[in-house]
Parts: C-alpha cells; structure tokens; sequence
C-alpha cells in the first residue's frame, strides 16, 4: 500500500531514488514506520531545494534513521536546469551562456532530431553532429569531409534533398532555406542522381517520341530540365568541390533514354554556376553524357577560372573538339589534374592536347583511358612530353597504341625527370615496343610505376622493366629519407605503402 | 554505355589494393597472360615464405657473427622489401581485373565498331538494291500506264506486286535480322552485365583476401621484427652478462690477491711487534733497577727530613704557644681599643650634630650676610652712579662758573686793558703795548691735557712723516711734543711698518680684503688698529711702551750695542715696571736718558714674534692694576688754578696802578675846569637861543598879513637891515 505513493514520487525525480529504496523495504515493520515520512519529505525536497536549509531538522533525522539514504540521492538544482534547457532547447536555446561543463552536459542530452534552424549555427559540437550522422547514415566516412562530423552531416544532407528533389513537384524553398543554415559548412557538394520533372499525361508520348526518333530531343528538352544549381551554389560560400552526374539510380524497369538527359539548357546554367563559383576547386561531371557542344560551352565558363585545380569529365561523349576546348583551357588555367577517360577522344583531340602540353606548366596528371587516340596522338603527346617539365602521371590506357608511340617514349622516358607514374595497359606495344620502352627506361631514375599490362610485351622485358622500376622506387625512397637524416631504422615497412 | 559503371567502381576500389599474392583466383580467369602472371607471382610469393622461414632459422646462428645492431635493422628492411613487394602486387593483382575489363571493353569496341561498319554498309547495300527494285517498280507503273488491255495490267498489276512483296520481304528480312541481332545484344548485355557482377564479386573477394593477407604478413612481420629485437636485447643482455662476469671474476681475483697481501704484512707486523716487546721489556727492567736506586736514596733522604721537621715541629710548638699569650693579650687591648672607639663614636656623633647646626646657623648668616651685602652693592652702585652724575654736574657747574667767572674776569681785564689803552694812547700820548699773557688765551679750566689713543698717535705719527718727508730728525712739531724724545718718528713709523708687515696673521682676513682698494697710508692705518686691538694696546703709552720695548729688545740682542746700553738698559727695564703707575714721570725720565735710537737698522723682521709675544706678556701685567688709577685719574688738580686766578687779577701791574691813581688827581682837575667852560658854554648857548627866538618873533612881526593891509609894510622898514642880516 505505502510503495505506490512513494515510488510515484521518487520515479518522477530519477533512479537513484528508486534504487535506494529496495533495501528499505525489506522490514515490513519499518515500512510503515518510514515510508509516509518519505514520501513528505522527499518530494518538496526535490521540487524546492531552497528548503534544505529549513528541513535540515528533519533530514539529520531521516539520514539517522536510513542509513542508506544520503542528500547525493537527490538530483542537484543544475541537473534540473540542463534537464530543463534540454527539454525546452528547440523553443530557446541556451548554450553559449553555459560554463563549458554544462555545455558539454546539454549537449550531450539534445536529441538528434532537433530542428536544425536551431541547431545549425549554435552547436559547434562535434559530439552532437556525430549522434546525428550515425543516426541518419549508418555508415560515415568522416575522413572524407575533413574529419568534421558537421561537415558530413550538411554536405550528406544537401546531397540528399538535392538528389531527391524534383523539378516542378518539390518546392525549391525546401533546398533555399537550408543554405543560410548550411553555408558555412557545406566545402564539397557529391550529387550522383538527378531526377527529371515529372509530367505524367506526356510520359507515355514521350516514350512514343523517343522510339520512334530520338532526333525530337530539342522540342522535349525545356520540359527536361533539372534542378539548377545557380542559386543553391551561390549560397554556399565556401564550396570547393562539385561532383555531379545527370542520371537516374535504381530506375529498374522503368528505365528509359529520357531520364539521362542532360540537356542544353542544363549545361548553360551549370556552366554560369560553376563560372560564379571562385571558390570552386575541384569539378566533376561524369556519366552524364557530355557531347562537344555541352563540354565546350561548360569549359569556356571555366577558362581563367581563379582556383580550378581538377577537372574530371570523365565517362561522357566528348569527342576532338571538345578536347580541343580543354587543350585551350589548359593554357588558360591553373588546372593540376585533368581526366578524360573513356571519351571518344581521337588522333585530332590528342594533338591539340599534346600542343598545349608542351609548354603547360600546372597539369600534373593527365588521364585519356579508354579512348581511341592512336598512334598518331600517342606520338604528338611523347613528343609534348619532351619539352614538359611538369607532368608526373600519364594515363594512357586502352587506346590502340602500338610500336612507333612506344620507340617515342622510349625517348622521352630517358630525358624526362619529372614524369613518375605511366599506364599503357590495354594497347598493342607489341614485342619490339617492349625492348625499347625496356631501353629507355635503362636510362630513367624517376619512374616509379610503369603499367604494361596486357599490352603484348614480352614478358621478359616486363619483368626487367619492373626490376628498374624498383630500383627507382628504392632511389626514391632514399631521397625522401636522406634529407630529413632519418635513421632507416626509423620507417622501414612503412614507406613503400606510402 | 554499362560497362562505365563496373568500371567506376573499380576505379574507386583501386585505391585499396589489397589482396593476396598466394591465394590465386586469378589462376582461374579467362586472360591466358593474367593467369600466368598470376602463377608467377604465387610462386614468387612461396618462394619468399619459404627463404623467409629458412633465414629466419639460419640466421639465429649466422648473424650473431655479425655486428649486434644490424639484426634488427636487416629485419626491418627484409620485411619492408617484402610487404612492398606484397602490396605492390596485390595491387596489381585487383587492377589487373580492371585491365581485363578494359581490354574486353576496347575489343568489344572494335567488334563493335566492325559489326556497325558491316551492318551499315549491309543496310546501305539493301538500300541499294531496294532503291533499284523501287526504281524498278516506278517504272513499271509508267509502263502499267501506257497499257490499255487489262489483262496486261493486270499482270502488270500482279507482277508489280510480288516486286513489292519481295521488296517489303526484303526490308522485314533485314529488320527481322536487325531485331535478331538485337535481341544478341541484349543477350550479350545481360550477360555482359553477369559477367561484370562476377569480376566485381571476384575484385572484392580479392581485395579482403588481399586485407586478410597483408594483415596477416604485417603482423607477421611484426613478430619477426619483435623477435630480432628480443634476438637483439638477449644478446646484448647476454653480452652484458659476460662482460659482468668477467669483471667481476676480475674483481675477486684481485680482492684475493690484496687478502694474501694483507695476511703476509700482517705477519710481518707481528714479529715486528713481537721484536718491539722484546726489546721493551729490557728497557723496562733496566729502568726499573735504576729507580729502586733512586728510591732507596730518596728513603734516606726521608728520614733526614723527618728528623728536621721533628726539630721544627717542636720550635713551632714554642711559638705557638708565644703567640696564643699574645694573642690573649691582643684581645684585651682589642676589647679596650672597642670600648674607646665607642666612646669615640658617641662624641662623633655629637660633634656632628652640633656641626649640622653650626653649619645651619653659618647658613642662615651667609644669607642674611649675602643678602646684605647684596644690597650694600646695589647702594653701593646707586650711589656710585650718583656719585658719577654729580660728578659730571660738579664738573659741568664748575666749568660753567669757571667760564663764567672767567668771562667776567676777561671782561673786566678787556675794559682794564682797554681803559689802560685808551689811558696811555689819548692821555699819556705813550705807545702802547698789549701784555703777552698766557692765561688770556685759556678759555676753561684748566687741567691735565687727554691722553690720545695709540691709533690717533699713529695717525700723526704717519702723517707726520709723510709730510715731513726727507728731514729725518725734525720731530720738533707742536703736536709732536709729547712723542718720547729718544724715540724719532721715522724709527716709529719703521717699526710699525714692520708691525705692520709681520704681524698680519692678527689682522682678521675679511678685513685684509677690505683694505685692497685703499690708500696705502689708510690701509697701514686699519691694519695698525686692527692689529693694536688684538694686541690690547689701547693708549698712547701703550704705544710708545711698545715702541721702546722694540728698541730695548734690540739693544739687548744686538751684541754690538750691548755695552754702551747696558746701564740704559737697566734704567729702562726698571722703569718698565715703574711705567704703569707714573705716566707722567715717562716723558721725563726718558728725556733724561737721551739715548738716541741705536742704530738706523731695525729689528729683524724674524724678531718681530717674539718680541710682540714678550711684549704682550709684560703688558698683560701692568693691566692687572689699572682699573683703581682710573678712578683715581679723573680727580683733577686745582693747584694751578689759584695761580691762574692770581695771574688774571693782576693783569695791570702795580706801577701802572700808580700811574693810573696820579692821572686820576691830575684829571680831576682838569675836569674842573672843564665843568666851568662847560657852564659857561651852556650859558652863552641860553643866549644865543634867546637870540634865535627873539629873532623868531620879529620874522612872524614881518610876515604877518596886517603888514600888507598896512600902509606901509615894516618889510620895507627893515628891508636894509634884513639884508644886512
């Protein structure tokens, strides 16, 4: 009879009360005796603690008769207001009024779900975005958003509402709103999925149009848009990187051509968002079938970009002239890292890259896998590559290149200083290829890794080649080591993995 | 288009090359050149395992040949090699699936490309020939036109239609064909699709046996590196040991050697100890003979000695016992001398008290006595200064009366000697001379003349000679008189020069440069009185004491004058003594003396000193007894003055008087006759004045306006007579 009460009060109050009172309640006798004068002084205890000092009769008296009942049971008046401010944080926020130990406790009790117009520029945290990541995601690479749980959170978060957002249907306050809240934090933006407007009564014709000819593109492309990044960019202030592919996941059977459009009017506004962007360092548009015209017009916007260091069009259609366009830009840029794999780059395209390589004097990579530049632009890039003191890694990978390509950088392999890693698997060097690369490479110090698989050479030479290749490794290796004046000792098998 | 993705993914992936070298999935692709690679490496990598493990055993043995601290280090880089090596190819072992990929891709591309050329030009082909067979058809039909016969169209019609047939036949065979070979590639799409599933199974079956194995190896590797480590640290441990063990079995050998050192001297010490004792005990016993020598003498020497002190013990008995009556004696004297001494007391105590009183008595009578005489002095000095005031009074009183009286007595003489004058020039006819009197020239009473002050005497003095300038020995001038004759105001003026000079050290320093600007004479001057001041000279005499002492002390010191001034000498210094007491004799006994100074030449500057410093001392004494002459100095003498008075009142001598008191009778009568004229005169004078009236009244007669009335004016009348008159 006496227990309910009692524990009715105290579970209001927290568990160390109710804890507490079990081997209390072991005598009946004492029960009876004990339990009604708990229950009057505990609860205006808890609820006012300005009258410890008024009750402080009465309490000498319970603790006399409790020895297990002690004042440390009875939750402390902070408590009650951290308890408090979290419950109330989302109506006001009381944070940075805190000493930083309180701070750290209210952090740790605000819930996940908190609006985060309230949360997004008062919490600094790292502790609280983290509950919030791994209770959104379940798998979170923080390392890759610079170690900041709130970076992830609002560049993972962003990506999603953009990469679900459908034009015409969603309404675009829902990304606008987000940016004053998201701005400071949001450094790279990864959208692998844009979806394209619904309409529902010109589906089926369109399907029809796009059966019949494909040719109709035109007229259908204003319907097609997607969502323009103009605005959403222009917000984020400090946006380094852009990574977008204009398709479709997980469409299934739904499947059609329609919804990997990237149409033109979509290009010109990437193209003067990206062009606005000067911050912009990093830019990725792959899978999205990227043809001249497009590709043109997105490199003429970035033409004497002020921080543009990569550029990654990679696995699109873009042929000589939009190659011609990126020859031009790089001379027009500070571009480090250019990749054009699986293109349909040709012999033209490869010359004009070549052209603009031979005096280029920022690229440092340079990527043409999967294309189609032959022998003819295999020669003029070896030809470049003599005069370049820049280039360290030429990705030439499947592209038809045979023996007179392979006797050029032969040549190039024993002048060139500055070139560390080459790829020519996937091309027909062919034996006698293979003997020369293996002979300028007798003469190189630099090279550090040399791709020749399946390439039709000998495995002989191979072999050799690898063994000169780890000879410059290890002379690699004693540089690095020999300026700081380590002992080798120090890093022995970690090296080579770095 | 599909492939694109497999490939990204790959891509990604390959960042992550793991795999195992050893495990060979590999062995089982499709790509000969793969497979073999693959094989290559697997043996390559047992290869390794098993030199590894043969090492690892071998070279417990082999390496602690070698230097201590390159085990680890070869480890270390053994296994770097190794997992370099490891990594290196698991990575190419997971891009080696993308490679293959690729070229599949490449080829597909160029079957593609040799397919899409065949089918394009198949299709341009059938358009070909169907453009032929339609070309055909169309010109049929303008055949068909030109027939008429319905039959023939007909056939026409029926054969244009199998064309037509054939040639839509032709265009569904080739679509038929196309959807075939459609349907071929969505086929091979799909397995396409399967197979890229498979490789990307198959990479990431490769990538975590590449994760399992390159943890495996890395931890394996650790354990070897840990091992020769643990190889390393128990060797050194063991060589530390051996060292140890070596020193410290050197270390008991030596502590041996220093035991066996030790124990040899130690024995040597005992036989030396043992000698030493030896020897000691000889010593020992020689000594021991000698001194029971000595102590047996001694003995005798003892029994003497009793046999005297038996002697004096019984003389000292003797004396003892003397003095015990004595000393009884003593006591009784003693006990007297107490008693008297109490006696003593007592009287001693009266006497004080009776001595307090007196003393208190004599006290009180002091103080009445002081208190007396005290005011005994005050009347003393009030009356002293009454006396002074009537002193001054008397003095002015008698001045005034003796001015006075002398005026009167002047007065008197003036009009005597005016009488006598007039007497002797209108009378006598004689000529007439004023007596010389010295007294007529005195005005005041007459008294001792002041004595100047050395610094007005000096002043003269200086002055004097500066005037006088070359005349040496004419000091006859009036105010020179009272100089002391012997001494000439050249000699004086040297000798204060000299003062002057030597005695600088008196003058006080403000002073000297006070004096820079002036004169030189007035400089002298205040230097003199500065130097007389701290001298103490204050008068005349003083001066002059001064100055002859100068002379004296020369005569005295001058061998050469000694003789001749011996007596002067003697004179002098009696009169030294004699000087404070009769100034005025000093003048006198000096002109008596008539020394002349001794000689032109001074003192000696050096002397100076010493004879200002006896000077001073002679003069200090003198001083002791001035006060009463001062007194005594004031008293003026009036011997003089009866004579004074005598003098004035005889101022007409006796035979003047005579003659006065004979012109007197001589006088008396002649006035007696002149007293007749004189009446006479007076009456001749009555008359004539009757005249001059009477006259008088005839004139107013004349005058009067009743003459002109009258007839005849007595005008007229007397016109003659009037002037006659």
């Amino acid at each position: 009879m006496q227990e309910n009460p009692t524990s009715q009060a105290t579970s209001n109050h927290g568990l160390s009360l109710e804890t507490n009172q079990s081997p209390t309640s072991v005598g009946p006798a004492t029960d009876s005796t004990l339990q009604p004068v708990k229950t009057n002084t505990v609860t205006p205890l808890v609820k006012s603690k300005g009258l410890n000092a008024a009750n402080a009769r009465r309490m000498r008296r319970i603790i006399a008769e409790d020895a297990e009942w002690t004042l440390a049971i009875v939750p402390q008046l902070t408590e009650l207001c951290i308890q408090h401010i979290v419950k109330n944080f989302q109506n006001n926020p009381i944070l940075k009024q805190l000493i930083p130990a309180h701070q750290q406790k209210v952090l740790d009790h605000l819930s996940p779900d908190l609006p985060l117009a309230v949360t997004a520029n008062l919490i600094e945290n790292e502790n609280y975005w983290r509950r919030c990541c791994s209770q959104r995601w379940p798998v979170c690479h923080v390392s890759k958003h610079g170690g900041s749980w709130k970076r992830l959170f609002f560049e993972r978060h962003l990506e999603q509402l953009v990469k679900h957002f459908i034009p015409g249907t969603t309404d675009p306050a829902v990304i606008l709103d987000l940016l004053p809240l998201c701005g400071n934090y949001v450094r790279r933006l990864r959208v692998d999925q844009f979806l394209p407007p619904v309409r529902f009564p010109t589906q089926p014709r369109d399907g029809d149009h796009q059966s019949d000819s494909g040719s109709e593109g035109d007229m259908e492309e204003p319907a097609a848009d997607h969502y323009p990044l103009r605005d959403l960019v222009a917000g984020l202030r400090h946006l380094e990187e852009l990574d977008l592919v204009y398709g479709v996941k997980d469409c299934g059977m739904n499947f059609e051509w329609n919804l990997f459009l990237f149409t033109y009017r979509d290009c010109v506004s990437l193209a003067a968002t990206i062009k606005a962007c000067h911050t912009l360092k990093v830019f990725r548009l792959t899978r999205s079938k990227v043809d001249d015209e497009k590709a043109r017009i997105l490199i003429r916007s970035l033409l004497d970009h002020p921080a543009l260091e990569e550029l990654d069009l990679s696995h699109n259609l873009i042929g000589d002239r939009g190659v011609r366009a990126a020859a031009k830009l790089l001379s027009h840029s500070r571009l480090r890292i250019l990749n054009l794999a699986n293109n349909q780059v040709r012999a033209p395209g490869a010359q004009s890259l070549a052209h603009a390589l031979a005096h280029n004097v920022n690229l440092i990579s340079l990527n043409l896998r999967l294309n189609c530049i032959e022998d003819e632009g295999g020669q003029a890039l070896a030809h470049a590559l003599q005069t370049n003191k820049c280039l360290t890694t030429l990705h030439l990978g499947g592209n038809e290149l045979s023996e007179p390509t392979a006797t050029l950088l032969s040549q190039v392999l024993s002048v060139n200083t500055t070139l560390t890693s080459i790829n020519l698997s996937c091309n027909r060097i062919g034996l006698d290829g293979g003997k020369q690369l293996l002979e300028g490479m007798t003469d190189n110090k630099t090279l550090l890794e040399f791709d020749l698989r399946l390439s039709d050479v000998a495995q002989e030479s191979e072999y050799l080649i690898g063994q000169a290749l780890q000879a410059n490794r290890e002379a690699a290796r004693q540089r690095i080591l020999s300026p700081n004046q380590l002992s080798p000792t120090i890093n022995g098998p970690e090296n080579p993995a770095g | 288009m599909n492939p694109t993705g497999p490939l990204g993914i790959l891509e990604e992936k390959e960042e992550e090359h793991l795999s195992t070298p050893i495990l060979g999935p590999s062995v089982h692709s499709e790509n000969s050149q793969e497979r073999i690679q693959a094989r290559r490496l697997r043996i390559a990598a047992r290869l390794e395992t098993r030199r590894r493990e043969a090492l690892g055993e071998y070279l417990d043995g082999k390496k602690e040949s070698e230097e201590d601290q390159s085990r680890s280090y070869k480890q270390k880089e053994e296994s770097r090699l190794k997992l370099a090596k490891l990594l290196f190819c698991g990575t190419e072992l997971v891009t080696n699936i993308q490679v293959a990929t690729d070229i599949k891709e490449i080829q597909r591309r160029v079957e593609e490309e040799e397919i899409k050329r065949q089918r394009l030009e198949k299709l341009e082909n059938e358009v070909k020939t169907s453009q032929d067979k339609f070309d055909e058809i169309t010109s049929k039909w303008e055949e068909g036109k030109k027939k008429k016969i319905p039959q023939e169209l007909w056939d026409m019609l029926n054969s244009q239609q199998l064309h037509c047939a054939g040639l839509i036949e032709d265009k569904n065979k080739l679509i038929n064909e196309l959807q075939q070979e459609l349907k071929t590639k969505d086929d091979q799409y799909v397995k396409d699709l399967k197979k890229q599933a498979d490789d990307i199974c198959l990479l990431l079956e490769r990538m975590e046996e590449q994760v399992k194995s390159v943890m495996k190896t890395f931890r394996q590797e650790l354990v070897h590196i840990e091992k020769a480590f643990e190889m390393e640290r128990q060797e050194l441990l063991a060589n530390n040991k051996k060292k140890w063990e070596r020193a410290l079995q050197a270390h008991n050998a030596k502590e041996l050697e220093y035991l066996v050192s030790r124990i040899k001297k130690v024995e040597e010490y005992e036989r030396q100890l043992n000698k030493q004792r030896i020897w000691d005990c000889e010593e020992y016993h020689m000594i021991k003979i000698k001194l029971e020598q000595d102590v047996q003498i001694l003995e005798q020497q003892l029994q003497q000695m009793k046999a005297i002190y038996q002697l004096n013990q019984e003389k000292l008995e003797y004396n003892f016992q003397v003095l015990k009556k004595r000393d009884e004696e003593s006591t009784v004297i003693k006990s007297q001398q107490k008693r008297k001494i109490n006696r003593l007391n007592d009287i001693l105590n009266n006497l004080r008290l009776k001595y307090t009183k007196q003393i208190k008595q004599f006290q009180e009578e002091n103080h009445s006595l002081t208190s007396d005489y005290k005011r005994l002095v005050i009347q003393f000095k009030e009356l002293q200064r009454a006396m002074r005031r009537f002193a001054i009074t008397d003095d002015e009183k008698f001045r005034e009366i003796w001015l006075m009286n002398e005026e009167e007595a002047k007065g008197l003489i003036g009009i005597a000697l005016d009488v006598d004058k007039i007497i002797c020039t209108h009378h006598l006819g004689l000529p007439w001379t004023a007596p010389d009197l010295w007294f007529l020239k005195n005005i005041g009473p007459i008294s001792q003349q002041f004595k100047k002050s050395a610094t007005e005497i000096v002043e003269e003095v200086l002055m004097q000679t500066e005037d006088e300038g070359p005349e040496e020995n004419v000091s006859e001038a009036g105010s020179y008189l009272d100089l002391p004759k012997q001494v000439s105001a050249k000699t004086t003026r040297k000798l204060l020069m000299l003062l002057c000079d030597e005695s600088g050290f008196l003058i006080e320093s403000k002073l000297l440069s006070l004096l820079l600007p002036l004169e030189k004479s007035e400089c002298y001057l205040l230097r003199l009185d500065a130097i007389f001041s701290a001298l103490g000279i204050e008068s005349e005499d003083d001066l002059y004491k001064l100055v002859n002492f100068f002379l004296k002390y020369q005569a005295h010191h001058l061998p050469g004058n000694q003789d001749q001034s011996s007596v002067a000498v003697g004179l002098q210094s009696e009169k030294f003594s004699l000087e404070a007491g009769k100034k005025e004799n000093v003048p006198e006994g000096e002109q008596e003396e008539k020394e002349p100074p001794p000689s032109p030449r001074l003192i000696h500057p050096n002397d100076v000193l010493k004879v200002l410093e006896a000077f001073v001392m002679g003069l200090n004494r003198p001083r002791d007894t001035g006060m009463p002459l001062k007194v005594w100095k004031e008293v003026r003498d009036n011997s003089k003055d009866s004579e004074y008075w005598e003098a004035l009142a005889q101022v007409l001598p006796v035979s003047r008087q005579n003659l006065w008191d004979a012109l007197y009778t001589a006088l008396e009568k002649y006035h007696l006759i002149l007293t007749e004229r004189a009446k006479l005169l007076v009456e001749n004078s009555s008359l004539e004045q009757q005249n001059t009236e009477l006259q008088m009244l005839l004139q107013q007669y004349l005058g009067s306006k009743i003459n002109s009335q009258l007839q005849v004016p007595p005008t007229q009348v007397f016109r003659v007579p009037n002037k006659g008159s």
